[in-house]
């Protein structure tokens, strides 16, 4: 079984939001629910200034606090590591909500359950790449198997020294980012 | 822990696909097993059709994805040029287009008291056609004029057919407010604009040119494979834009100083020595007399003008010399050398003559003319054509443009126009002083709007005919040129939502035989993309099977061909002497400078990754990103801004000399303390556009100028204003 990872290389990111607004598209949500975030970053002071904007979605973590917070087992980790939400077990407590650092999870305002970036997993069963990944402008994303050591995934994140966000919150993210 | 930036307006969800058509939370709610079995209950009936996207001038190839019978997702052709495989935020936020709920769904005529009244499209085209019979009959047929945008290539050839057929040369399309001044330049100096080799390329400078914000997908694409082999990417622009995330330096110049940068870079290139003699031998033309010029512009008379470093203008231009021919300074688009200063054209000629210097003209990694793919026409022997009128345009003293919609205001006042009909435009709102411009547009004897939305200009018009969406029409083909040139079309995804709209060629169809001229469209649709696709051998089912099919027939690099009158670059332009113009680009200053020490400002504009006109700001998708990313924010340098008592997201009046706007400011380093920014897009005046909420539009500030004598483009940084905490 495949343990799924990704990678986000900022150096190739034009902070477009096109993997926002597709991944809205590809899992039907309304305008309003975004489950790919920006966070823009300046440093410095004119003329010697620098902007980041980093894409932050769910971090699909191994040790996932939302997933134990949780306290009806409607969080969970599915097949190949993705963190999932299962409806029909949800209370709507959003225990899991405040719990996750990465503040990944949004609300539905209809069904008033937590929903979020779920590597789009129906499709990555078929061999499709997430959403995110195939739009990506710039070619940003790369989505793979974090135990296969062959794979373009795991290639890019040693050759790039790429890292988590917020490694020291010990959660265990399995999205990584090179800046 | 990271902020919250969600927010959520009710409104956004009002206007959002009211017909209930994107569900919440199909996915991602339930658990992967109860997903699997409640899909495989619904047996969906997927759809995927190839077709092109509508957000902008690119015309991205996509595949839509059709779930029973509703437009679910879109993913980019890998063939088409300026997608790659990809598309942009407003391509995918557009998808929702056919369902939003400011559609127009029916014919509508103005009456007498400013109210639209619905009628039927017979009552349209009878009343329409008689009163083009009549004014025609009246003043002449050159009162009449059409204006569409540029890329809509079905607008763009049914409307100059049917006012050929009327008799009237005075077509029109939006490029006097976006890339006219880039085109003119470069058209009259290396004879057309060429692509750009992105990703072969290893030393780029882009000048008011913003590939993450104006967006081609495929060019995005490039320039993260060109960074990673390595590539030095300079953006010289007075803000750090979204590229800065991409590229190696930023260069903050003063506004509207990029032509003494560019002028100075062409000095250092001639002086050291850094330049390609012998391609300026072989295909220059009055190279002597530019070198001659360019001597007084140093570095250091540069810095003077641009506030930026000598040392950097020379680290520049020995970068691009070093890496000639693989090194460019981009075109532009509508930045810099675009339609921006009273300077604009001579920066873009001065751009192409530097290309010129580092040879790069059909190298790899240099700038590439494109091939043109081979498009048929209709047999007139069956389908009469229309002569082109002889009668001199209305723009005629423009001798170097192609067309001056910017001069419209003017040209109504003087009476020199009487009619005109609008196709996927709204020139009364995206030209300066929109107030300037419905005034005139008011003096109109018939204006006749196809639109999807009520904008602006439909509010004023006396006819408003409804289309359908791009996502329920074919259009005609396309073919677009480049290292490969493709054809490709757009096509009907999905069944019409309001029974009672129209595709816009059946529309000029019914025009046209109204108004006495029907012998001219006696055919289909379909009738004219098979004439057009017969001489590439293609059929027209193979091409909607495909959407977008690359031609085998690449170029070949090497060797450039310039189409010019003396067949050479012209560093001396034969044309713009004879036009009466300085034919060696010299430093001209822009328009307006603003007095820093009375606390006036440059306003500037540029694009937004996921907006594109005041169009897009009806979609719920690209506005909410507006709202919680505070897109619609004025930018101003922080130190300026906390010396005047402003805080982030204070209210500040902004006046020029015409009008005053209302706006929140965001305080950052990263801007020129000589200018404020604000993205292009907002401000909307149209009743019915969510849009119009949103901070002001910088066109409503401008001065309707005297237009600049070579391109007639409309100088849109040519405005100066102050700032008023309320
Ligand atoms: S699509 Fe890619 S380039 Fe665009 S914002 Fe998302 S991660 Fe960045
Ligand atoms: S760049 Fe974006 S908006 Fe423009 S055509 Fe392509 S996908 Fe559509």
């Amino acid at each position: 079984m495949a343990r799924y990872g990704m990678l986000i290389d900022l150096t190739k990111c034009a902070g477009c939001m096109a993997c926002t607004v597709s991944c809205q598209f590809q899992n039907e949500l309304p305008p309003e629910v975004h489950f790919i975030k920006f966070y823009q970053q300046e440093y410095g002071t004119f003329p010697d200034v620098s902007l980041v904007n980093i894409p932050v979605q769910c971090q699909h973590c191994e040790n996932p606090p939302c997933v134990y917070n949780c306290p009806t087992g409607a969080s969970y980790i599915a097949e190949g590591g993705v963190v999932l939400i299962d409806e029909s077990k949800c209370i709507g407590c959003k225990y899991c909500m405040t719990s996750c650092p990465y503040n990944a999870r949004v609300l539905n305002e209809e069904t008033h359950t937590p929903m979020k970036c779920i590597f789009c997993f129906d499709h990555i069963q078929e061999g499709e790449q997430p959403m995110c990944v195939q739009t990506c402008l710039g070619g940003a994303r790369v989505f793979g198997d974090l135990d296969d050591p062959e794979s373009e995934l795991n290639k890019q994140i040693n050759e790039k020294k790429a890292r988590p966000l917020r490694p020291d919150l010990g959660t265990k993210p399995k999205i990584f980012y090179v800046w | 822990m990271l902020q919250e930036k969600i927010s959520r307006r009710t409104f956004l969800k009002a206007t959002a696909l009211a017909a209930g058509a994107l569900s919440v939370g199909a996915v991602g709610t339930f658990s992967f097993e109860t997903w699997k079995k409640a899909e495989a209950e619904k047996k969906d009936d997927i759809r995927v059709i190839p077709t092109l996207c509508t957000g902008c001038g690119n015309f991205c190839g996509l595949n839509v994805y059709v779930k029973n019978g509703r437009v679910w997702r879109a993913v980019g052709l890998p063939q088409h040029p300026k997608s790659k495989g990809k598309i942009c935020a407003r391509g995918h936020g557009l998808l929702a287009t056919p369902y939003l709920r400011q559609r127009l769904t029916q014919p509508l005529k103005r009456t007498e008291d400013g109210n639209f009244q619905p009628i039927s499209w017979e009552q349209a085209f009878r009343e329409i056609g008689e009163k083009l019979q009549e004014i025609r009959k009246k003043y002449g047929p050159g009162v009449i004029a059409h204006i569409s945008y540029a890329g809509q290539k079905t607008a763009v050839w049914y409307g100059q057919r049917l006012l050929w057929a009327l008799g009237s040369p005075n077509t029109f399309t939006h490029a006097a407010s976006c890339y006219a001044g880039r085109g003119v330049g470069f058209e009259h100096t290396v004879g057309g604009t060429p692509g750009t080799d992105i990703a072969n390329a290893r030393y780029m400078v882009y000048i008011g040119r913003n590939l993450a914000e104006g967006i081609t997908p495929g060019d995005v694409l490039e320039l993260a494979k060109a960074r990673e082999k390595g590539a030095q990417i300079v953006l010289v622009d007075p803000r750090v834009n979204n590229m800065y995330q991409m590229a190696t330096k930023w260069v903050p110049i003063r506004p509207g100083t990029d032509l003494a940068f560019v002028l100075a870079l062409a000095h250092v290139l001639i002086k050291e020595g850094l330049y390609d003699a012998a391609f300026v031998q072989e295909y220059g033309y009055g190279f002597e007399q530019f070198a001659q010029a360019v001597e007084k512009y140093t570095p250091q008379w540069a810095e003077e003008i641009t506030g930026v470093p000598a040392a950097t203008i020379q680290e520049v231009a020995r970068g691009l010399g070093k890496n000639k021919p693989r090194a460019f300074i981009h075109p532009g688009w509508h930045g810099a050398t675009g339609t921006q200063y009273a300077n604009s054209v001579d920066a873009a000629r001065a751009i192409a003559l530097v290309n010129a210097l580092l040879g790069n003209y059909q190298k790899e990694g240099g700038l590439i003319f494109g091939k043109t793919p081979p498009l048929g026409n209709l047999n007139p022997a069956k389908y009469p054509a229309p002569e082109k009128p002889a009668i001199p345009r209305v723009d005629s003293e423009w001798p170097l443009a192609h067309d001056v919609v910017t001069a419209v205001p003017d040209k109504i006042r003087d009476g020199a126009l009487k009619a005109i009909i609008v196709n996927r435009s709204n020139p009364v709102m995206h030209y300066n002083n929109p107030l300037y411009a419905r005034e005139a547009y008011k003096l109109l004897e018939l204006l006749v709007v196809v639109d999807i939305f009520m904008s602006e200009t439909a509010e004023l018009a006396h006819y408003v005919l409804p289309e359908v969406s791009y996502l329920e029409r074919d259009d005609l083909v396309e073919g677009v040129g480049g290292k490969k040139p493709i054809v490709a079309m757009r096509q009907q995804a999905i069944g019409k939502i309001h029974p009672e709209t129209k595709a816009s060629w059946e529309i000029y169809t019914g025009i046209a035989e109204a108004a006495g001229v029907g012998k001219y469209f006696n055919f289909t649709l379909d009738e004219v993309n098979q004439a057009m696709l017969a001489p590439t051998g293609l059929s027209l089912n193979e091409l909607k099977a495909k959407g977008t099919i690359v031609l085998n027939s690449p170029i070949v690099l090497g060797t450039p061909k310039f189409n010019t009158p003396t067949g050479k670059v012209e560093f001396y332009s034969t044309e713009f002497k004879a036009a009466g113009l300085d034919p060696i680009p010299n430093w001209k200053p822009p328009l307006v400078m603003p007095d820093v020490s009375k606390g006036e400002f440059r306003l500037i504009n540029g694009r937004q990754a996921y907006h594109s006109h005041t169009n897009t700001t009806r979609n719920p998708y690209l506005l909410v990103l507006t709202e919680d990313y505070h897109g619609d924010r004025l930018w101003i340098n922080r130190r300026v801004a906390e010396r005047m008592g402003l805080k982030e997201g204070d209210w500040v009046e902004v006046r020029s000399e015409v009008a005053t706007g209302r706006v929140q400011v965001h305080l950052t380093e990263a801007i020129h303390p000589e200018a404020v920014f604000i993205y292009a897009p907002y401000g909307s005046l149209a009743k019915n556009n969510p849009g119009r909420n949103f901070a002001f539009s910088f066109m409503t500030l401008l001065p309707y100028h005297k237009l600049d004598p070579a391109a007639g483009i409309a100088l849109t940084q040519e405005v100066i204003v102050t700032l008023r905490k309320i």
